[in-house]
Parts: C-alpha cells; structure tokens; sequence
C-alpha cells in the first residue's frame, strides 16, 4: 500500500515536472487589449503657462497632419491601440507591436542607462529601458521626436523632445488583466507630474493577430471624411 | 497487490521517459531561444553592393511546366519610373509613389534592415524597424483553412525547435514572385531554418519553397546574417507620404576608382 502511495506521489510530481506552466508575474508575455471604458478615466493635466490654447491648437494640427499623412503613430498612441497589442518579453528585451501603423516598441532589459543624446536619433516611441521592481516592471523613456507622429497625450498636452515617460507595468487579478501606470514630465508642458493608469485585458491564448488596420495616405474618400468640417 | 504496484512503477517509467523527451525538448527549445534572441543584420556576402546583386548568384527555381506558366513580371505597385531614362550620378528623381501605412507578403523575407527575434513560449515574435510583425505560433496549433488566412498579409505561420534551430512553415501567401525565379500561391508551402551558429555572432536563414505544381523540385536559398551588439537598439524606420522627398531616390556619386 505504501509503495502504491509513493508511486502514485512520484508521478503526481512528475506529471507537476511536465505541465508546470504556473503563471510569472514577471512575465507579461501575450496578447493584450484595452478595456476602453475602464481605461478613459484619465485626469486633466496641470499645464505650465506657456501652454496656450494657440500652442495646443498649432501642437493639433501637427498630430492631424500625421494622420493624414499615415505617418506611424508613435507612443502613447500605440498604447491606445483600438486594437489588441503583442507583447513579447525575452531575457534581453520587452517587444510591443500594435495591428495599427506605429512602430514597434522595443523596451531593453539588458541596459541600465539611455543611448547617449550624441547618439540617438529621436523617434516616435523613444528610448526605452526597464527594470523588475518585484512584481512591478519599470520602464523609462525619453528620445521621443517632437516633430513626428501623434504626439498628443491622454487628458491633455503633448510629448515633447524634453518629455520623460515613466510606466508601471503590473498583472494584476490573477494575470489576467495588465494595470499600465504611465506618468509623463516635461518642464516645459505640465506643471506636476501627469498620472494615469489603463488597463488591458488578456486575449485567449488562440488569439491570433490581425493584419494591421491600412492606412492608405491617397485614399481621396478618407482624405475628404478627415478634412470636412461636421 | 504487487502487480498493481509493478504496474505503477512501469506507468512511472513510461511518464518518467515521456517527461525526460518532453524536459529535453524543452531544453532544446530553450537554448535555441537563448541564441536566437536579438538583433541580426543581414550581411551582403558577396560583396555585390546592391539590393538585387545579393540575391543574383542564387540557384534559380526549377519549375515544373505549370509553375512556368505561371510566372509573371512583377513589380512593387508603389514603384514608379517617370521617365525611364539613366540619370546622372547625384541627380535626384522620382522613384515611389511615397506611400506609407502599408503591409505585405515581401515581409517574409529580409531586407537589409534589422530584424528581431523574439522567441517567447507560445510564439515567436520577429519585427523590423517599422509597423508590423510576424507572429510565429509554437504552440503547437494547427494553420487554418487557406479560405480563412487574409491574402493580404503574411501568411500563417507555425513553428517548431530542432536540434535548436527554430523551423518555421508557412502557409496562405498571396500569389506573386519568390526570389531567384521561384513563384508562389496560397497553397506553397514556405520553410524556414533560423540557425545560430556555434560563434553566436553569426546566423543563417534557409528559405525552402515546396509545392508539387510550381516546383520540381524544392526551390532553396540562404542569408546570412550578423547580431546585432550587445549594446545595439532598434532604429525607427520613418515614412511620411506628405514629404515630397519621401518619393526621391539619388544616383550614389560616381565611385573613385
């Protein structure tokens, strides 16, 4: 009876050895889409005077100008992706890749420090760099181009070439959602530090991405539709 | 009694060699994750100097009759060529239409900027310096129904781990050319063998295009490539349709001799 027991333990343990597929908190790899309602309770910033209704309509027509012209979106608009994000995290490196015209992010793991402002070229998503701070995984960004791409920021203001983006990625309840906690500074946009938090919702494992939504910059039927007044 | 107890024991060391094939597999796949990861850079071996020079030296296709019949002139639908005239070096003309936000088949195959390996448990993600990416499942799932795969897009790709070379298959490309006169349909099966050689520093891809209709035989060809430094990143690659220049090329100077 005692060695039946031990037996039946021993492969117990060893079935254990080949399904242990225990969910890793730091570990966000999958599929991820934004729980929209949940995700648009986002705060007014407090913007620094030189912040001008005229500088936030010219800063507008720079971001309508990007759209108009399929210019890939750039962060936080990829963040705000309508449709699902791929993100894959390796040992060296957390990969972010939208079904929407934006970059691909690439966020390192392996360096503790920016690419140096002699070396970088500025871009539409930045320079990321990450480290786990227990469950918390910490990314800091700064490199973003002030020229190129939708630079607007949710609840109000814009990312500039001084801008430093600071986000905390968390699974929260039980792995299946990722809080994002993203915090934007810039001296010379918003007067305190600019919170807010989006959530994303983890897809089935059989998800499949789609192809990404086309954006066709000599559609004339899109070109009137985005330029006619309502 | 005891016979229940043997047949425990001999149920434990069928699971016991099932689980040691499974962990090996899993280690295979591990380690061959751990090399592959990164950055690499294809490498123009031949030292042709050109985007079309590389791949000139390539064994061509060998087509059956069918596939012969199939083959077309192909040309990039955003390319154009005004005036189809030689230009001096350093003159500038007009060679695209400029247009960006667009996604397409030539994905699946290298250019010379940077691609990235992401090989994760249940997928392998490999992305360029741009929108878009090919999402390699390896979880073990099947490819859907042709009628089911856009015929826009990359096709479908699934992928296993051998000897730690990832081995990927690909289904559901839209028709068109293959490089060194090859063909393909929705139906032709794409094979490819990421290997990481034992330098670490050095990988090659194996691109394998089988279909009984096209080819007589499988039609296959190689780059190499170079990772990426360690302390290398990601460029953003821009594109912007409004931006006449974005429609330009230049003739390189003339070179010294």
């Amino acid at each position: 009876m005692k060695a039946g027991f031990l037996v039946v333990t021993f492969i117990a343990a060893l079935s254990g050895i080949v399904s242990a597929q225990a969910p890793n908190a730091r570990d966000i790899s999958g599929y991820w889409e934004l729980t929209y309602m949940d995700s648009q309770h986002v705060p007014r910033p407090q913007l620094v005077p030189r912040v001008t209704r005229a500088v936030l309509d010219a800063q507008a027509q720079k971001d309508f100008k990007a759209v108009r012209w399929c210019n890939i979106l750039g962060m936080p608009a990829i963040m705000a992706s309508p449709r699902p994000l791929d993100i894959r995290q390796s040992e060296k490196m957390i990969v972010i890749a939208a079904e929407i015209n934006a970059a691909t992010r690439y966020i390192y793991l392996n360096r503790t420090t920016h690419i140096s402002k002699d070396i970088f070229d500025p871009t539409t998503n930045g320079d990321s760099i990450a480290k786990w701070e227990g469950d918390t995984l910490v990314v800091d960004t700064i490199g973003f181009d002030p020229n190129k791409g939708v630079t607007a920021i949710p609840g109000g203001g814009f990312r500039t070439a001084n801008t430093h983006l600071v986000e905390r990625y968390r699974l929260v309840n039980n792995g299946s959602l990722l809080s994002v906690r993203f915090t934007w500074t810039d001296p010379g946009v918003f007067r305190t530090p600019h919170t807010y938090e989006f959530r994303y919702a983890r897809l089935p494992r059989d998800y499949e991405a789609r192809l990404p939504l086309n954006c066709d910059p000599f559609d004339e039927t899109r070109t009137a539709f985005l330029t006619a007044r309502p | 009694m005891q016979v229940k107890v043997v047949a425990a024991a001999l149920a434990a060391l069928m699971l016991m060699l099932g689980a040691h094939s499974t962990l090996r597999a899993q280690g295979n796949a591990a380690d061959g994750a751990r090399v592959l990861e990164g950055g690499w850079v294809r490498l123009d071996t031949s030292g042709s100097g050109s985007f079309g020079g590389l791949t000139a030296n390539f064994a061509r296709a060998a087509l059956t009759p069918e596939g012969a019949a199939k083959i077309k002139p192909q040309r990039d639908p955003d390319d154009v060529d005004p005036d189809n005239r030689p230009h001096k070096a350093g003159e500038p003309y007009i060679v695209t239409q400029g247009r960006c936000g667009g996604f397409g088949p030539g994905g699946v195959e290298p250019n010379s900027a940077a691609l990235f390996i992401i090989p994760t448990r249940d997928e392998v993600l490999i992305t360029r310096e741009g929108p878009g990416a090919r999402h390699i499942f390896t979880d073990g799932r099947e490819h859907p129904p042709l009628s089911r795969i856009p015929s826009a897009g990359l096709g479908h790709s699934t992928a296993k781990w051998e000897n730690g070379d990832l081995v990927i298959d690909t289904v559901g490309l839209s028709e068109g050319g293959v490089t060194a006169g090859g063909w393909r349909t929705p139906e032709t099966h794409l094979t490819e063998r990421y290997h990481v050689e034992d330098d670490g520093t050095h990988m090659r891809i194996t691109f394998t295009w089988t279909d009984p209709k096209i080819y007589a035989k499988p039609h296959s060809y190689s780059f190499q490539f170079e990772r990426v430094p360690a302390d290398g990143y990601a460029f953003e690659n821009w594109c912007d349709s409004g931006d006449p220049l974005q429609r330009q090329s230049v003739v390189p100077p003339e070179q010294l001799p």
